[in-house]
């Protein structure tokens, strides 16, 4: 009656976890997101774009991502695909002078840290809107494939990993008997234990094979016929991120069956290899399950990339060890006790619980301390938590944490009575063990399907990702000769430059264009930039130019085939908000989550370091050589620092000291007209002598040089007309610069 | 700087020395796998009993809740 009441209770937990973690399970969604996207999404602009970008979070696949824009008529206008120099950038480049139109921007995105693909649809208007069209939905092609083969793969690999763990920390140690040589467990216990791995690796190896096929389905946008018939999943596992960690894990799990099945085979002629091959197999384990934290959210995060990544294998290494161990002990304790009654039963239960409770109690230290770290990582604000899916799936992870904890703590109480007298009566229910360690065992599964879950589930966007912040453009027109500039995205860094040119309204193609970026206030000017004309009139360059914020300028000579030179000048204030921030500096909440997952590795390897520091020999002389050291060493490292950082400044002052006089004329064609008066009415000296020295020297000069060379003379130059006002002497300077030309 | 591995795995996407970072933590443990291999191979399970304080641990002669010789 007792065991059938155990059953139903068991019976019932089962089904709740499973509506909790069916009820948790939306289509999966990828980790990566839009930072920015140029245009906007459903932006009204006045002049057709020369080209759309699109900057992700994360690397994408070159070759599984693609954009199409179409018109309102749904005729394709243009395609694009991942950047060459930027893999997180997808961008199109546009034909010139789209008609004004709704258009469409169908996404298909590949990320390559976890393979998810996903499709999104933007619009943008050039013109006044015409008709309407559904647009800036994300949606999923991943189905609930992806999260079965999730829930395979981590929980077999949570259960090899703490199979091997709970051998050998916790039965070794607690059962260990030498009369048994193959493994040092009687041999039903070995075949218990082989019969669990052997489970668990074929477990494993089908929800791999599950995953490159679903991973190739979603790439390919196909069924699982073409799949294989095609060899397409192949083509995933040799061209993909997502198929180099797939290979690399099941190299290891191979290795893992290899060791296995030589510690099998070996049973009989070698049998001592059998524990050696074992304990080996907890080191590849843990890189099977570092492959998991190098496809997991963990890659995506925008601050302290590493961390994260090391974070995350921690918590699951963690995790493995305890909830996996915790799985491997409830399947072994019934045959290990089979031939036990009464107290010998319990005491053997006990050296084997007392071990792996305080297993259990390191290893949720450091599940805490990490699992804080990482909902610190991905939380950025409090309605993150119950408004987002990711926050919900955490929830109900902690929930099922929660309750692991609970019979945890117990069962840590009853195996030691003696030390928890007061709360006997609590405890006793839970004295009874193998009834409620198999409630925590399903717990725990419980708990590794939440896992995988919440690995499938996008995590939330962070507030502060403002995507839609326009590219900085201006058109100026001269004569009868117009350029229209945009600066993509216009902050620091790289940027791409969009020069459209017409002359009379038509677009001018025959013309060579260049153009220079310059910093009035540092007195810094870029080399000229040779711009590619695309078509129609399109001329397009990319440059890292821009370098910091500020005031900038952007000088443009448009030489038409004649020989004519036009210059067009540009005014930018260029701020921080328009820079593609693909990184983000560690919060006071990273410094202390931080700080809470050294502190719980301290506690746990606490009891290693106090036996080394017994076996140290810790006389005065080597205390005070010790202490010498290290603060001779830590003192060093700082002056180091403090010397190289010295250093570097004085560089950077040296090298591009400020200005003492700052050009204050932006150098337009109006400038170099009145300069170009000033020179042949005040510069007379200059047109009888060799000026071309002067003239090589100038892309090396400083705009207050050639300042002061107009006004004092300079070496082989002399002075202009000292009546000259500043300004006039900065029309000047700006005309002398057009002698590079 | 990107390496062209037999298996890549980061692309270079988690910056420059991400496959050596990967290859060197993959070094390690699987050296690591080798001295376990090594050690277990000549340690009895009472020396790597780790509850004993002292790492000097004498197997008990009966079974206690802490030890119990599994037959």
């Amino acid at each position: 009656m007792l065991a059938y009441r155990q059953k139903s209770k068991s019976l019932i937990l089962l089904c709740i976890l499973s509506l909790l973690i069916l009820g948790g399970i939306r289509p999966a969604l990828a980790h990566g997101y839009i930072i920015r996207s140029i245009p906007e999404d459903r932006a009204i602009l006045q002049y057709s774009p020369t080209r759309l970008q699109y900057w992700f979070s994360e690397a994408l696949e070159a070759r599984f991502t693609s954009l199409e824009v179409r018109d309102q008529n749904g005729t394709t206008v243009a395609t694009g695909g991942v950047d060459r120099d930027n893999n997180a950038l997808l961008s199109a480049r546009l034909p010139r002078n789209l008609p004004d139109s709704v258009y469409i921007v169908d996404m298909r995105v590949a990320f390559s840290s976890d393979g998810h693909v996903i499709a999104q649809t933007r619009t943008f208007v050039v013109g006044q809107a015409v008709g309407d069209v559904a647009a800036g939905e994300l949606n999923s092609q991943v189905n609930g494939l992806e999260v079965i083969w999730r829930v395979l793969v981590i929980s077999s690999t949570m259960l090899l990993f703490g199979t091997f763990v709970i051998y050998q920390a916790i039965l070794i140690p607690a059962w260990g008997n030498t009369a048994y040589h193959a493994g040092l467990l009687p041999s039903r216990v070995m075949r218990r234990l082989s019969l669990i791995i052997l489970i668990a690796l074929i477990i494993s190896f089908i929800g791999n094979v599950v995953a490159i096929l679903q991973q190739t389905m979603s790439f390919f946008d196909t069924g699982l016929e073409q799949v294989i018939s095609q060899n397409l999943w192949s083509v995933t596992r040799v061209g993909t991120r997502f198929g180099d960690l797939w290979n690399g894990r099941m190299l290891l799990l191979g290795l893992v069956s290899l060791l296995f099945a030589l510690s099998r085979r070996w049973n009989e002629e070698h049998p001592k290899t059998v524990r050696p091959f074992w304990i080996a197999n907890v080191w590849v384990m843990a890189l099977v399950i570092g492959t998991l934290s190098a496809g997991s959210h963990a890659t995506g995060s925008l601050t302290l990339i590493w961390v994260a990544i090391f974070n995350d294998w921690l918590h699951a290494l963690a995790v493995g060890a305890w909830v996996g161990g915790l799985g491997a002990l409830v399947l072994i304790i019934p045959t290990a006790l089979a031939p036990y009654k009464d107290d010998e039963r319990r005491l053997a239960l006990l050296a084997v619980l007392r071990r792996y409770s305080r297993l259990a109690a390191a290893c949720l230290v450091i599940v805490i301390a990490t699992g804080l770290y990482s909902a610190v990582n991905w939380i950025y604000s409090p309605p993150d938590i119950t408004n987002t899916d990711f926050g919900r799936a955490l929830l109900l992870k902690l929930l099922l944490v929660g309750g692991l904890v609970f019979m945890g703590t117990m069962h840590h109480m009853a195996v030691r009575p003696e030390r928890y007298q007061r709360w006997q009566q609590l405890t006793k229910r839970f004295s009874r063990f193998c009834s409620s360690l198999r409630l925590e065992a399903l717990l725990a599964l419980g708990t590794l399907a939440a896992v995988g879950l919440l690995s499938a589930t996008p995590v939330p966007i962070p507030y502060f990702i403002q995507d839609s912040i326009p590219a900085p453009s201006a058109t100026q027109t001269l004569d009868n000769l117009s350029v229209n500039l945009t600066i993509t995205p216009g902050g620091t860094g790289t940027n791409t430059y969009d020069l459209a040119i017409a002359r009379g309204g038509l677009s001018l193609n025959d013309a060579t264009i260049r153009l220079q970026m310059v910093n009035p206030e540092r007195d810094q000017r870029s080399k000229w930039v040779e711009v590619e004309n695309a078509s129609e009139g399109l001329y397009v360059g990319v440059g890292d130019e821009i370098n910091r914020t500020g005031k900038w300028w952007t000088l443009v000579d448009v030489t038409s085939v004649e020989g004519s030179i036009k210059r067009f000048a540009f005014v930018w204030d260029v701020t921080d908000t328009a820079t593609i921030q693909s990184s983000q500096p560690p919060r006071i909440q990273h410094i202390v989550g931080l700080m809470m997952v050294l502190a719980a590795l301290g506690y746990v390897v606490y009891p290693s370091a106090k036996r080394i520091y017994r076996r140290l020999d810790l006389n005065p002389v080597n205390v005070t050589i010790l202490i010498a050291t290290l603060v001779a060493t830590i003192l060093l490292s700082a002056v180091g620092f403090i010397v190289i950082q010295n250093a570097q400044n004085q560089f950077e002052s040296t090298l591009n000291p400020l200005p003492q006089i700052v050009n204050s004329v932006l150098p337009d064609e109006a400038s170099l007209i009145i300069g170009q008066k000033l020179y042949q009415q005040y510069c007379t000296d200059w047109q009888n002598i060799n000026l071309n020295g002067f003239i090589e020297r100038l892309p090396r000069t400083r705009d207050e040089q050639i300042f002061a060379t107009t006004r004092d003379g300079g070496a082989d130059v002399p002075a202009c007309n000292k009546i000259l006002s500043e300004m006039q002497r900065w029309d000047l300077v700006n005309y002398i610069r057009t002698f590079e030309r | 700087m990107n390496f062209q591995l037999l298996i890549p795995l980061a692309h270079g996407s988690l910056g420059g020395w991400d496959e050596v970072v990967f290859l060197s933590i993959a070094v390690i443990f699987l050296a690591m796998m080798g001295i376990s291999w090594v050690r277990s191979r000549v340690s009895t399970p009472e020396e790597l009993d780790e509850a004993t304080e002292d790492g000097n641990a004498q197997q008990p002669a009966e079974n206690t809740p802490e030890r119990f010789r599994l037959d």
